[in-house]
């Protein structure tokens, strides 16, 4: 595929009426400047709340003035990560879409964060009972020990030890990417790139011993 | 015999079979990947394997709900 021919093709589209008066407001040195970052601001902020609101019920323990604050924050770094990335807009959705997922980003990894503030990172195996819940008796019962054990030796015996240690911490035991993220001096994407690995050579080693997902699906 | 939770469990470990973009391209993406959705095209074909890394990332794929929510109800109103 030609690079630049795609490049040019997502990178030049018509930009909606509203998209561009956006653009157009924010740049700098433009008259009213001050007045369309208050307004996007504004916008921010009611998407922080919109994920603020959403998570809510998993976050008993948060009280609402607590929860106000976490929105304005992330109203406030996502007003900082948009305006400096404003020349990276292409123009493929509209502005607001686009603006807005950085506030529910920032919104969405404060509020993971705080839910994990002061607990420890679990790292080793500790919810193996996911796999063996709700049995449908004896017979169910050896094929699910059977189906665990082929798991735990192929978890041990093919994977690197940090790929061992993120495929459990996220994929087992529940942790969020950037709580693990942020207690390991990483970044999201390069824990992503790790249980991907982890994931595909986990695959690769089952497949070489004849089992399938299909296959470990049905023996459940 | 169906067993949904271990399936799910194994879906967990095991991830996505298929080719899928990484965090940030997923987030690059997100925006005209729900816009596509939301309008009825086929957003899968047009930003191929963003679908897969959002069956295989617990994150993204609250952050795609909340937008798509979030964009979705703008619509609405």
């Amino acid at each position: 595929m030609n690079a630049h021919a795609t490049n040019a093709r997502t990178t030049a589209p018509l930009l909606d009426a509203e998209s561009r008066d956006w653009l157009r407001a924010l740049r700098a040195g433009e008259p009213g400047r001050e007045e369309a970052v208050a307004r996007l601001h504004a916008l921010l902020l009611r998407a922080a709340r919109f994920e603020v609101a959403r998570r809510r019920p998993g976050l008993p323990h948060l009280r609402g003035g607590e929860l106000d604050d976490i929105a304005l924050e992330a109203a406030d770094d996502a007003l900082v990560s948009v305006l400096r990335r404003l020349d990276t807009f292409r123009g493929l959705s509209r502005f607001t879409t686009w603006a807005y997922k950085f506030a529910l980003l920032e919104a969405a990894v404060k509020l993971r964060k705080r839910a994990w503030q002061g607990r420890e990172v679990p790292l080793a195996p500790e919810t193996w009972g996911l796999f063996a819940s709700g049995g449908p008796g004896p017979a169910g019962e050896a094929e699910q020990t059977e189906l665990i054990a082929v798991l735990q030796a192929a978890i041990a015996d093919v994977l690197t030890p940090r790929q061992r240690r993120v495929l459990v911490a996220l994929a087992l035991n529940g942790v969020p990417i950037d709580v693990l993220a942020e207690r390991t001096g990483t970044t999201r994407g390069a824990l992503y790139k790790t249980l991907h690995d982890a994931r595909r050579r986990l695959r690769r080693h089952l497949e070489e011993r004849g089992l399938s997902l299909d296959d470990l699906e049905e023996a459940s | 015999m169906e067993r949904p939770d271990l399936k799910q469990a194994l879906g967990r470990l095991l991830g996505p079979a298929g080719p899928e973009v990484g965090c940030e391209e997923c987030f690059d993406e997100l925006d005209r990947y729900v816009e596509l959705e939301l309008s009825g095209r086929d957003a899968d074909a047009a930003i191929p394997g963003l679908r897969a890394h959002l069956d295989g990332c617990p994150a993204c794929r609250e952050e795609h709900e909340s937008l798509r929510a979030l964009v979705g109800g703008d619509q609405v109103l």
